[in-house]
């Protein structure tokens, strides 16, 4: 065993022992500091995100803790029962971690297939463990070659192309449909829901700047402006503010609409400037469909908000299996290259001895023939060099080829054997 | 190097603009690469018929209608190729390439295909205002795609639909930015074109050769679109309603017919723009229409040679150039 993999995840913890389980930056730089007084052979990342936590090792079969070993640790740092948590919790051995890191990387293992912050969380907890000094060349292989594997998905697939949340589909799918650019836009955003926080958060990301926030309440409009660097608009203004917006984010609790094909007219009246971008993020609707029908006006609801995100979902599920394939391809090549690393330290002795004797009779061959200029003997040396790699290149290639189903134990044994060579 | 050039590079676009359409049923990944290489070709066999063109035929370099013709497609085809590269899942060939590949077929079957010598004194603004024009055909093509497609994001809004996984058009603002920026183009370089035209006639009045009159049909259709071209960017500029589509698309299908119209003007019609004109040096005024003038329609695809054999040899450095002198 070279690598494990110990953790619980979204699909079979509940949200309650994973907030117990997650560990802060402070908290890891503690864990990993921990784990390496106790097994100080062992290199160590632990992920810690939303959604999971992870202890990843690697190290030589004897000096790495056991899947028990690690699960204990894990509950021990949060003085928690290791029986609580043990049901909960997953581990995978060698190929198996690989092909799962991989996974995460990519996000195929992430509640939102295909959302792009785990390979930066990822990234993370390896710089982390790096700073620490907790990592080997096992894991440095492992997480390089697993961000390398997730650029990979994400180029030669369309798994991330898809939006699947309300917020990053109204901004990303359609706002920017309308808009090239939100730095020169006026953005109002009336009521005070989640989501349209969320939005604003992907409006601001893409340059918005100019934010008006009106609500019943002016207290709490100026609250909500002063976190969002905007300005707050008395709700008696209405009318003046929609007439102002190039974007409006509508989302308030109100049970009738706010803005009426009535009230909209007024707006029309003292607009300058079109298009118009409406997000009504409200149940019940915020704004009559009827606004929607005008020409100029670009009215989505929840609904259809909804329907884009359906879509790209199922778009998103139809890559899976290109995705999945190049993962698997990725994982046979990294555990390839990690048993053929078992075989270097036979590899090299058996190149050294061979030079040693190329060397050796290259130079009984120009003592014998002291007139040969330096012309011949650098010809007589490269075809020496030439020989002894063409005798090298089968037997290598034949081990290397060996490694992709496992450590070839019986070939290196054969090898050390018939050149005599060191285990 | 004639037909069989042309055939190939508008044999290239063709496959090139199929394969696009193919967009619009199954997705593909090799599409895209395909679509680059086969228009990557087609411009370059299309540069390099318009270079061998340039320095083999006795003349003003590309001062045919038919070289002229062929110029303003490879323009727009290097645009379509820039956009590819800028905006892959954009759908601009599908609009870019049938109007390049009809100006291709324009030039092909309709133009004619004579090039003539030009003066040494007007040869600089010869060439000015056939730039200009040629520019300001090309950004009236440029804002009609860029209306298409906004009419066609627009009515995707309109329908709540979100940008599909196979086509990805640019915003309404982009396009109309671009809609707005080519009308704006269009009309500077008309205006340049319209300026040299009548530099050109001044010349051609000083060494006593006819100048092309008002009422040519070619410049009427040329002054007319240059006037819309100016209510259009009004337009553009002042005018802002809420129906913002119904005014892009008015701009953009009519600024299209009146290039259409100058086109079929140049290309079909009784214009003295272009034709031969002999300097009256021994008779009394007035311009011939050239009576070894071919028709194209006639017999498209024949060589310079036959044009030549027509015409009784090439014209001589008297003649004025036919193609790009004024509007």
């Amino acid at each position: 065993m070279n690598l494990l993999v110990v953790g619980c995840s979204h699909h079979r913890t509940p949200l309650a022992l994973r907030e117990r389980l997650a560990f802060d930056p402070g908290q890891i730089v503690s864990a990993l500091s921990a784990l390496r007084t106790r097994w100080p052979q062992t290199e160590a990342v632990l992920l810690s995100t939303c959604n999971r936590v992870e202890l990843y090792l690697g190290g030589e079969e004897e000096q790495i803790p056991s899947a028990e070993q690690a699960a204990a640790f894990l509950a021990q740092f949060h003085a928690l029962d290791s029986n609580l948590i043990q049901p909960y919790l997953y581990a995978y051995e060698d190929e198996d971690a690989v092909r799962h890191l991989f996974s995460v990387a990519s996000s195929l293992d992430s509640m939102v297939l295909g959302e792009a912050q785990i390979l930066g969380q990822v990234k993370q907890a390896y710089h982390l463990a790096t700073q620490q000094g907790a990592t080997g060349p096992i894991l440095h292989a492992a997480f390089q070659t697993a961000v390398k594997v997730a650029r990979r998905v994400a180029n030669e697939t369309a798994l991330h192309q898809h939006r699947v949340s309300i917020p990053s589909v109204a901004v990303a799918d359609f706002a920017q449909q309308v808009f090239d650019r939100f730095d020169d836009k006026q953005v109002l955003v009336i009521g005070a829901g989640e989501m349209a926080e969320e939005t604003l958060k992907y409006l601001q990301q893409q340059g918005a700047q100019q934010i008006m926030v009106i609500n019943r309440s002016l207290e709490r409009a100026e609250q909500l402006a002063q976190c969002w660097h905007g300005r707050a608009v008395p709700w008696n203004q209405l009318v003046q503010a929609a007439a102002a917006a190039d974007v409006i984010i509508s989302t308030t609790g109100a049970q009738e609409p706010i803005l009426t094909a009535e009230t909209f007219r007024q707006v029309a009246a003292l607009r300058r400037r079109w298009p118009l971008f409406i997000l009504d993020l409200a149940v019940p609707r915020d704004v009559e469909p009827a606004v929607g029908e005008q020409s100029g006006v670009y009215l989505f609801s929840i609904d259809d908000l909804k329907a884009t995100c359906e879509a790209n979902r199922q778009q998103r599920d139809a890559e899976l299996p290109a995705a999945m394939r190049i993962i698997e391809e990725e994982t046979a090549r990294f555990m390839a290259n990690l048993h053929h690393k078992a075989s270097t330290p036979l590899i090299v002795q058996l190149r050294q001895d061979w030079q040693r004797w190329k060397n050796h009779e290259l130079q009984r061959l120009f003592n014998k023939l002291p007139h040969l200029d330096d012309h011949a003997r650098g010809e007589i040396r490269q075809a020496f060099d030439r020989l002894v790699n063409k005798m090298l290149h089968l037997p290598l290639d034949t081990l290397r080829d060996q490694s992709r189903h496992g450590v070839p134990h019986n070939l290196l044994d054969a090898l050390a054997k018939l050149f005599r060579l060191k285990d | 190097m004639g037909q069989m050039g042309i055939v190939f590079f508008a044999a290239s676009y063709g496959a090139a603009l199929v394969l696009e359409l193919t967009h619009l049923w199954f997705p593909s990944r090799l599409r895209g690469a395909l679509v680059v290489l086969f228009v990557a070709v087609g411009l370059l066999a299309h540069t390099v018929f318009l270079g061998y063109r340039a320095v083999t035929i006795t003349g003003s370099p590309l001062s045919s209608e038919m070289d002229w013709c062929l110029l303003a497609a490879w323009l727009l085809v290097a645009l379509y190729l820039g956009l590819v590269f800028s905006y892959p899942r954009s759908p601009f060939g599908l609009v870019l390439l049938p109007l390049a590949l009809g100006l291709i077929g324009a030039g092909a079957w309709w133009a004619s295909r004579t090039p003539y010598p030009q003066p040494a004194a007007s040869q600089v603004w010869g060439f000015v205002h056939a730039a200009a024009i040629l520019l300001a055909t090309v950004a009236i093509l440029a804002a009609f795609t860029a209306g298409v497609l906004y009419l066609l994001q627009a009515y995707q809004l309109k329908q709540r639909r979100g940008p599909s996984g196979r086509f990805w058009l640019p915003s309404l603002e982009w396009l109309q930015r671009m809609n707005s920026r080519s009308l704006s183009l269009a009309l500077g370089a008309l205006a340049l074109g319209l300026f040299s035209g009548i530099v050109l006639n001044g010349i051609n009045f000083q060494q006593h050769v006819p100048a092309l009159p008002w009422a040519d049909p070619l410049v009427i259709t040329t002054l007319a679109m240059f006037g819309w071209l100016l209510v259009a960017l009004v337009l553009v500029i002042w005018y802002r309603p809420a129906d913002e589509v119904r005014k892009v698309a008015w701009i953009t299908i009519v600024s299209f017919v009146f290039l259409l119209t100058a086109l079929a003007a140049l290309l079909l019609m009784d214009t003295a723009h272009g034709r031969t004109r002999h300097a009256p040096t021994n008779q009394t005024g007035g311009f011939a229409r050239p009576e070894a003038e071919p028709n194209p329609l006639a017999k498209p695809f024949l060589s310079d040679e036959f044009w030549a054999a027509q015409a009784g040899g090439p014209p001589d450095a008297g003649f004025l150039s036919e193609t790009i002198q004024t509007v």
